[in-house]
């Protein structure tokens, strides 16, 4: 069934975010094998689009996972301590890009809303998951997930399961 | 050449700054468009503004509303360096007054290309 957003689109934007502003190599963010293992001290970075369609863009992963992404993307040495700040300034960009781009995929204009970092995300009744991926980002675990917000007169016509 | 990074990321004010400074450019940072403002209304003097979008306080349309607004600014080229990639909104950036657009992600070479065609580069890079 086709959906807003496709999931080989969320995967291409995922691959050049990580490629053009971490990696300089695509072909370190691949899909997840198997079973995805249960994050150790899980840490979520979002952005909520708002407009004709509403929704998030959400990326979940360990906090050491998130620490190796600071690191990379503030140009810090391997054993430098990620602050807190560091970390949501970090994180919390690539889920805005992630969710900009995903943004330019929806056929309406809408709005994105600042990035936002925590251990979990609020969880807003009747969204649906719109697409879930599971990838490996150096080898490591990391969850990119498109929810639809959809009005509750609506419920069940945005393609995703009810999250 | 001296450059303002105008972004509320830290992480892109570093990367786009580095990129800009690889380039042979010196690069000052605001973390939203009030504060670009302060600093140049403060005596900055710069060549190149690129711009986030979304920003809290003030953001990048406003920011480039406002210099545009200014005589004394006028030889001050402005690049939007944002993830609003619809046709729309680039369409009102430039409107605006920016003069060039930079969709994220993006990478060395897309900055480089974008400079080269508002005739930003350093001589020696051009050469």
């Amino acid at each position: 069934m086709s959906t807003i957003v496709e999931h080989d689109q969320v995967f291409l934007i995922a691959q050049e975010v990580f490629a053009s502003m971490i990696d300089g190599d695509p072909g370190l963010l691949q899909p997840w094998t198997g079973d995805l293992p249960e994050f150790e001290e899980p840490i979520v970075a979002w952005v909520d689009l708002s407009g004709d369609w509403a929704g998030r863009a959400e990326l979940l992963t360990a906090t050491a996972t998130g620490h190796d992404l600071a690191r990379a993307l503030l140009a810090m040495e391997p054993d430098e301590v990620v602050t807190a700040l560091d970390l949501v300034d970090a994180f919390g960009e690539v889920a805005n890009v992630v969710g900009g781009n995903v943004k330019s995929l929806l056929p309406t204009q809408g709005k994105l809303g600042l990035p936002q970092v925590a251990p979990v995300a609020p969880v807003v009744p009747g969204a649906v998951v719109v697409q879930e991926l599971r990838l490996a980002w150096r080898g490591m675990p990391l969850v990119v997930t498109v929810l639809g917000f959809v009005p509750a007169d609506e419920e069940g016509t945005a393609g995703g399961d009810i999250r | 050449m001296r450059a303002l990074v105008i972004d509320d990321s830290r992480t892109m004010r570093r990367i786009v700054a580095g990129i800009l400074e690889g380039l042979g450019f010196e690069t000052e940072g605001a973390e939203h468009g009030r504060a670009a403002l302060d600093l140049l209304e403060g005596g900055l003097d710069v060549q190149l503004c690129c711009v986030d979008w979304n920003m809290p306080v003030m953001d990048g349309l406003e920011f480039v509303t406002e210099v545009r607004a200014r005589r004394d600014w006028r030889h001050i080229t402005m690049m939007m360096v944002t993830t609003e990639g619809e046709q729309g909104q680039i369409v009102r950036a430039l409107a605006a007054g920016a003069h060039e657009y930079l969709i994220k992600p993006f990478t060395p070479d897309a900055v480089r290309g974008k400079l080269d065609l508002l005739g930003l580069l350093p001589i020696e890079e051009l050469a």
